[in-house]
């Protein structure tokens, strides 16, 4: 046997090899350049800001100072002050890392609910199907910007979890749709049956049979929502509808340039913000795009 | 007595249409259908693609619902009518009936690694510790000619007639009765084929297992089976054991069905052939003496102790 | 067909229902009434007679009540008064419904400007440079916020290149019904247009790219070939005669997200439209404006999913309409 032979073999022997599909994603994000940049950079960017605010006092950086507004960027104000006379790069941070983790929230508990519905209404089909997926289609139908503003104008004391509370009642239903189409193909394969005749409860065929099965596209739906639910909170912060004052957002810093001067000559208070959700929505989408295609094409594989 | 009594069973898919996803029809996938399969006995459900094998099967073991009629299972001290438990009370009576896939691919987890996957009926339904689990799936898989180290391989690491012997010993695991074997070797190589059935034969005589054995293949049922149903859409036109289906063929869909096996000796071809024209001119011809006037099967009528033809 | 859409429309009705009933509690549930905050910083007041305005305005009925009374109103057509413009909320709506209108239609009109030739150069070039350009411009206008976006294009060319005016939908100067005033409104109408299309491509570039890659490999396109047509003609008359019409269904579903981001657009670009009202309504807590935008953007929404069912259903004989 030739070397060009064993070569050919020892490929073969490393594809079927992972039974998993996370390793063969994994190994396909490392492939794309792009992606992999964006994840170096993503990771490099989130660890900064987590660590950086760790070390941030937010009442200092939020103590209004009347001597020193607008600062332009300098060497103890890195991107100047705002119009309180506040650091904006420490506001700068402290509204990523407020962002990210109300985005991470905000992901966890839609794809709580959309898998749990969703996998429900794929596997047991009948009318429990039809009831969740009736639902779904009168929240998609809604004007759910509209109403999740006047959600969050009437609450009283309005704060974060509020926020997540009521993002989370509108932004399930593509998730539990996915889950549902893909759960259909699912139980519909001998080893769910199997499991039925093996005397395995639904709820644990659900939970260690069907799920595992769906975690690569659980694990790109959530990569992509992350970045969704980042530009929704921040697009609502800057309205002015999203998260509380006592926790800035990103959306916040960069709402100041609603003031045309702000806007215009002030551009280190905002542009620095609305350029970092660029970069992270970029990064989170290239990844997740990429992680898209990696399972795509595992499944294609079969 | 026999071990299970399928009696006038039907299954009906319904169609919905329009707007609120109203019945607009039935697929009448089985329609009133009935046998019985002994102890020790294998049972051959032979049918066209789409005439109610699966179904039949699937009903049996509780995967789909019955819209009428019983599944009788003879527990030794009573008769119980599997069609009408729900499916908690359908557990107690999962290790008398277990079942074999026809796609050895799709009906093992591809994440789970085979001690797992035979291990899952005995976790359900006896509380083993590790060691014991341990030597019960490999004397499982040393029924189905594994070697214990099987157990901490994954499924894909396996050729296709070896993952069928895994289903297998998973079924076997807990040493059901009744084994429906649904197709159990229409997707292995030829060459495998009978390797495995030969296989299926030998535990059923060790273990004194009974079959619901559904095919398409004619040549495979033969081989197997002491009786055989021959189904059409979703009905049965003729049953009796091997040596009368073979041998003594009344119905005119079964001749049909029959006639249709490819002879592999050459010299007979051309023959084979005229007779599967005649038949088939025949068919055209008596149609109206096998059906009713809407196209439905007769119900059975007994010819002989064993052999029953749907007649009017 | 017509059954099809009659009984499409009729089930619009319990969702319209549900949708104003789930309003109009929400509204109800706001802090303040619309009559103590018409009278805000008005001291000389009698709180009693506060208590009369409210009780003739009926603020002090049941719910229920409140809302079948708005709601026999609105179906004749009577939106009710805004508390705070202290005119009617159609007068009120007037405008600005059609300045959202054109900025939707200016906007539509755009997008597929843009979309349809660049999806066509990418499915025929699959694989080209200017396709894998085109890829890359898909996965960024999907990734990037709308908000963000529309700010720095008004950064750019409004502010830093004053190449168009930053807020407004036309000169205030300028004269109703002149040349100049047409063209005033188109120079405020470019930029908030432009924006909003740029990254609402995405899904006909994508599905016109597939469809087109597709069909290059359909039998009927592969004898054409054969028989020695020439590549345009292929094109022309068999590749995008099967991909371009389904683009229409999409029709419907790019009017909801336009106008879903007609919030943003209009309040960043200050474009005096529905969007902006409703935000400057919710800040103002003129409830009965806002129920009626909420009520409003509801239907066009489901109008929108409707008009998209139609027009696939006629386009794509495959998807067979459930009667
Ligand atoms: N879930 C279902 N809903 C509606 N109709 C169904 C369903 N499952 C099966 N059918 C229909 O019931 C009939 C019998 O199907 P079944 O799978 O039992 O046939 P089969 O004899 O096993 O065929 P094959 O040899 O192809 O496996 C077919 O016409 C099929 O289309
Ligand atoms: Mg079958």
């Amino acid at each position: 046997m030739n070397s060009v032979d064993l070569n050919v073999e020892q490929k073969e022997t490393e594809k079927i090899e992972a039974p998993t599909g996370l390793a063969v994603i994994w190994r396909e994000l490392i492939k794309d350049k792009l992606a992999l940049f964006s994840f170096v950079l993503l990771i490099g960017l989130v660890l900064f800001i987590y660590i950086y605010s760790f070390f941030l006092n937010q009442d200092e950086i939020t103590k209004i100072d009347l001597m020193n507004i607008f600062a332009r960027p300098n060497a103890q104000n890195w991107l100047g002050t705002d119009y309180g006379g506040r650091d904006v790069f420490g506001q700068l941070i402290i509204g990523a890392r407020n962002s990210l983790t109300i985005g991470f929230l905000i992901t966890l508990t839609t794809s709580l609910i959309g898998i749990t519905l969703g996998v429900i209404s794929g596997y047991f089909g009948g009318w429990v199907d039809y009831v969740i997926m009736r639902f779904i289609d009168f929240i998609l139908v809604l004007p759910t910007l509209m109403i999740v503003i006047v959600f969050v104008s009437i609450v009283p004391d309005y704060n974060v979890f509020h926020f997540i509370f009521i993002m989370s009642l509108f932004y399930w239903t593509s998730k539990a749709r996915l889950i549902r189409s893909k759960t259909l193909a699912e139980r519909e394969l001998d080893y769910v049956s199997a499991s039925k005749t093996l005397g395995t409860p639904d709820w644990k065929i659900i939970l260690f049979q069907v799920l595992p099965n769906l975690s690569s596209i659980i694990i790109v739906n959530m990569t992509l929502n992350l970045a969704g639910n980042i530009g929704i909170e921040t697009g609502l912060s800057y309205l002015g509808f999203g998260l509380p004052e006592s926790v800035p957002s990103l959306g916040t810093l960069i709402s100041y340039s609603t003031n045309p001067d702000v806007m215009q000559n002030k551009w280190w208070v905002w542009l620095p913000a609305a350029l970092l959700i660029l970069v992270l929505m970029l990064c989170i989408n290239f990844v997740g795009q990429a992680l898209k295609r990696a399972a795509d094409a595992r499944q294609r594989l079969g | 007595m026999p071990l299970l009594k399928v009696d006038n069973l039907k299954v009906h898919y319904p169609i919905r249409g329009g707007f609120f996803r109203t019945i607009k029809d039935y697929v009448k996938a089985v329609d009133g259908i009935s046998f019985s399969i002994h102890e020790g006995e294998t049972y051959g459900l032979v049918g066209e693609s789409g005439c109610g094998k699966t179904t039949t099967g699937r009903t049996i073991i509780g995967l789909n619902k019955a819209t009428d009629g019983k599944v009788l299972l003879d527990t030794g001290s009573e008769l119980v009518d599997l069609t009408k438990l729900s499916r908690k009370e359908f557990r107690k009576y999962r290790s008398d009936i277990q079942m074999i896939f026809q796609d050895p691919y799709s009906s093992l987890n591809v994440r789970k690694r085979v001690r797992d996957i035979i291990a899952e009926p005995l976790r359900n339904f006896e509380s083993l510790t590790p060691e014991e689990e341990e030597q019960r799936i490999i004397d499982a898989l040393a029924k189905v000619g594994l070697g214990p180290e099987a157990m901490f391989k994954y499924p894909h690491q396996f050729s296709g007639g070896q993952r069928q012997r895994i289903g297998i010993a998973r079924a076997l695991v807990i040493n059901p009765r009744l084994i429906i074997a649904d197709e159990p070797v229409s997707a292995l190589d030829v060459s495998v084929q009978a390797q495995v059935l030969n296989f299926m034969k030998d535990i059923q005589k060790d273990y004194n297992l009974s079959y619901l054995f559904i095919s398409h293949d004619l040549g495979v049922v033969r081989h197997m089976c002491d009786r055989i149903g021959i189904m059409y859409n979703g009905r049965l036109v003729e049953e009796g054991t091997t040596e009368d289906i073979f041998e003594n063929p009344q119905h005119l869909y079964t001749k049909r069905l029959l006639s249709a096996i490819p002879n592999t000796d050459p010299k007979k071809r051309y023959e084979n052939k005229k007779l599967r024209e005649e038949i088939n001119r025949e068919y055209e011809a008596k149609t109206r003496q096998f059906f009713d006037e809407n196209g439905r099967i007769y119900d059975l009528k007994p010819i002989s102790a064993t052999h029953y033809v749907a007649m009017p | 067909m017509v059954k099809y859409i009659f009984k499409r429309v009729l089930a619009m009705i319990p969702q319209l229902f549900i949708l104003s009933i789930l309003v109009f509690l929400l509204t109800k549930a706001m802090p303040g009434d619309p009559i103590s905050q018409a009278f805000i910083g008005n001291p000389n007041l009698d709180p009693a007679v506060l208590e009369e305005l409210k009780e003739k305005a009926g603020l002090n009925d049941p719910w229920h009540i409140q809302y079948v009374r708005w709601i026999s109103r609105l179906i004749q057509g009577d939106l009710g008064n805004s508390y705070v413009h202290k005119i009617s909320i159609a007068k009120l709506l007037g405008d600005r419904f059609s300045n959202t209108i054109i900025l939707g239609l200016a906007t539509l009109v755009l997008t597929y400007l843009i979309a349809i030739p660049l999806g066509i150069i990418a499915g025929r070039y699959q694989d080209s440079w200017a396709d894998k350009m085109i890829v890359g411009y898909n996965y960024v206008s999907y990734a990037v916020p709308l908000f963000v976006f529309a700010l720095l294009m008004l950064f750019i060319f409004g502010f830093r290149l004053g190449l168009v005016p930053t807020s407004g939908s036309v000169d205030p100067q300028v004269t109703k019904g002149t040349m100049e005033y047409y063209l005033s409104r188109l120079h405020h109408l470019i930029l908030p247009a432009t924006t909003a299309a740029l990254l609402s491509t995405v899904g006909t570039i994508q599905y016109l790219r597939n469809e087109i890659i597709d069909t290059k490999y359909k039998d009927f396109v592969k004898t054409a070939r054969a028989k020695g047509t020439s590549e345009k003609v292929v094109y022309n008359r068999h590749i995008l005669r099967n991909s371009l019409l389904p683009i229409a269904a999409f029709l419907g579903t790019d009017i909801v997200n336009i106008l879903g981001g007609s919030i943003f657009i209009e309040q960043i670009f200050g474009y005096p439209g529905i969007g902006q009202l409703f935000v400057s309504s919710i800040l103002q807590r003129d409830y009965s404006v806002v129920v009626v935008l909420v009520m409003l953007s509801g239907f066009l929404a489901l109008l929108g999913t409707l008009l998209s069912d139609i027009i696939l259903s006629i386009v794509d004989p495959r998807i067979r309409l459930e009667d």
